[in-house]
């Protein structure tokens, strides 16, 4: 195993949750016409679904938080919470500094606009003026090894150049929260060393890093602390070897 | 340990733990605070708009060209088909101007509508992505419908001049709170529609048969004084006031009589035809701007309280 950065001692809390809990309502109907014929049964025509239930998690700076479960566990909505992207349905959820998100793919880039352009949006998203990008611009093509693909519509990107792109703007922004969510395995060989590297300087810097991963081994080389889901409950919150062999028992079962 | 990681993590202690919003969303909460929010996020709001504008003739070769060649042929189609063909011109002097002018001014109440009603759906991508205020897209639609309806109301101006009317006086200040009732209007609605068209897509449809319909409730290719002067919807009549309710209606008058300076009632023309002068413009225009700027303001901030209450579920229902 890898030595790992020790944890500040009395970090401060960056991540915060109590009772937590995530309801999807699954409407069936969209359209008008099956509103109307189905009105008043309405209720029915709902389905309910808990994908997160009563979280109640701690983070505290500089932690890399590995999050690992099956599929549909509730990894992805728990980062869009903490992200903002999703509301919770009840419970608190709290957070401070500056957060930079790759989820899933696609990373949130408008596919009409060039890599450029995207980049400039992006950033402005995350908060950066147009001054500090400009600064950045060179910086973050670099990183992304993108070249003179900059200038073309993202639309004709290839899901790697996708993913460098989007990894190279989240990092430039000098994240206090990363949230990675499986993104990384589109890349190839090289540019993960590369991730992996930044996201090992991230550490070194104190970020604190929530990584959802199927790889064991990546989970084993960055993580120290695992978080697992099962069907949206917490059944495992430690060290990474206990972790990697909690989610395997759970798959036995 | 870093000196890095110690200095992040004094930072980070300093800061206060911001609670993420959860639960349905209160109506009544942060106004301000939302409008201080979006108010950080203006550099974005910009490359929002420029990117619409690029948007709608993207791919094309003439491009931005594009918004000038489309104003430009409908004036000329209205002057020589509608003007000087058809005839239209003998009830309405400077027809071309007329309909010009309500052209614009609609132009840009059914530009808002149509665009911002799309406009939360087509950047699912981002809003599935990454958090922002999300009032920014249908914000962005507005501002572009804006920045669109500057450059056809330039063309007016030209035209104005070309037509031989000087374009300034003491009435054409009546442009300002025209176009200031439409942008109330059209951006409330904006955010109603954009955020409604997430749950039902049907809205869009709606909104595409309304504009329409709303086309022929305000005077933009007809006359206000053949409605005042005419005897089913005349002045006095409970249709009458029913017309002038719509606060469309209103802005397009005061427009056509910043812009359109043969209605004033000088012309000899106008004289002779049976409708009294004073049916040009409704009596109390004034006050009737005032009124709709002061409604629409209110119905602009129950508009946003609908927005901000409907947007937290977004990103799981696109
Ligand atoms: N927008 C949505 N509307 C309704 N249900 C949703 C929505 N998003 C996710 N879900 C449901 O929530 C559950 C958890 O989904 P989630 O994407 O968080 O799983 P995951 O742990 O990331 O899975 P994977 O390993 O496959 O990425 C799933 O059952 C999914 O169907
Ligand atoms: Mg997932």
């Amino acid at each position: 195993m890898a030595a790992k950065i020790p944890v500040l001692k009395d970090a401060p809390l960056v991540i915060r949750m109590a009772g937590l809990s995530k309801r999807f309502v699954i409407r069936k109907e969209k359209s008008l016409k099956e509103r109307i014929v189905n009105f008043g049964r309405s209720n029915k025509h709902k389905d309910d679904f808990l994908a997160l239930h009563d979280l109640n998690l701690e983070i505290h700076a500089g932690q890399t938080v590995g999050l690992i479960g099956h599929n549909g566990s509730g990894k992805s909505t728990l980062l869009k919470v903490i992200g903002g992207i999703i509301r919770p349905t009840t419970g608190v959820i709290q957070r401070r500094g500056q957060i930079a998100a790759l989820l899933e793919l696609g990373a949130g880039f408008h596919p009409d606009l060039t890599g450029r352009e995207n980049i400039f949006m992006n950033g402005s998203i995350l908060g950066l003026t147009r001054k500090q990008l400009a600064g950045k611009f060179d910086e973050i093509v670099e990183f992304s090894g993108i070249g003179e693909f900059i200038e073309t519509q993202v639309k004709f990107y290839s899901s790697g150049m996708y993913v460098r792109l989007a990894f190279a703007i989240a990092v430039s922004v000098d994240p206090d929260i990363l949230l990675v969510d499986e993104v990384l395995a589109v890349g190839d060989e090289a540019f993960q060393q590369k991730c992996m590297n930044k996201i090992r300087q991230f550490q070194q810097e104190g970020c604190t890093i929530v990584l959802v991963s199927h790889s064991a081994e990546q989970i084993r080389e960055m993580c120290d602390r695992v978080i697992v889901l099962d069907h949206g409950n917490v059944i495992f919150d430690g060290n990474t070897e206990n972790g990697l062999s909690a989610l395997s028992t759970s798959f036995e079962e | 340990m870093t000196d890095i990681a110690r200095q992040r993590a004094e930072r980070l202690a300093a800061q206060p733990l911001i609670t993420l919003a959860s639960g349905p969303g209160g109506f009544f909460r942060g106004t301000i605070n939302d409008l201080r929010e979006l108010w950080k996020r203006r550099e974005l709001q910009g490359i929002l708009v420029r990117r619409e504008l690029k948007n709608r003739y993207k791919d094309s070769a003439l491009g931005f060209l594009w918004t000038l060649i489309k104003p430009i042929t409908m004036l000329l189609v209205y002057y020589f088909a509608l003007g000087q063909i058809l005839g239209a011109s003998r009830n309405t002097p400077e027809y071309a101007i007329f309909v010009f002018a309500g052209l614009t001014i609609w132009g840009l109440y059914a530009d808002i509508l149509t665009s911002s009603t799309m406009s939360i759906l087509q950047n699912a991508a981002l809003i599935k992505k990454v958090y922002m205020p999300r009032e920014v897209f249908p914000l962005a639609s507005v501002g572009s419908a804006l920045l669109n309806f500057c450059i056809q109301f330039g063309v007016l101006l030209v035209a104005m001049i070309v037509f031989g009317q000087v374009p300034v006086n003491w009435d054409s200040l009546y442009i300002i709170p025209a176009v200031l009732v439409v942008a109330i209007f059209g951006t409330a609605l904006a955010l109603v529609l954009s955020a409604l068209n997430v749950y039902l897509r049907d809205v869009q449809y709606l909104v595409d048969v309304m504009v329409v319909l709303l086309f022929w409730a305000s005077p933009v290719v007809y006359a206000f004084r053949s409605v005042a002067g005419s005897d089913a919807a005349g002045v006095g009549t409970w249709l009458y006031q029913l017309y002038l309710l719509n606060p469309i209606t209103i802005a397009v008058v005061a427009f056509q009589r910043g812009t359109w300076l043969h209605g004033h009632g000088v012309e000899t023309s106008l004289a002779k035809s049976h409708i009294p002068l004073s049916h040009n413009y409704p009596a109390d225009l004034d006050l009737r701007l005032i009124i709709a700027i002061v409604v629409g303001l209110v119905f602009l901030w129950f508009a946003h309280r609908l927005f901000t209450r409907l947007q937290g579920n977004f990103a799981q229902e696109i």
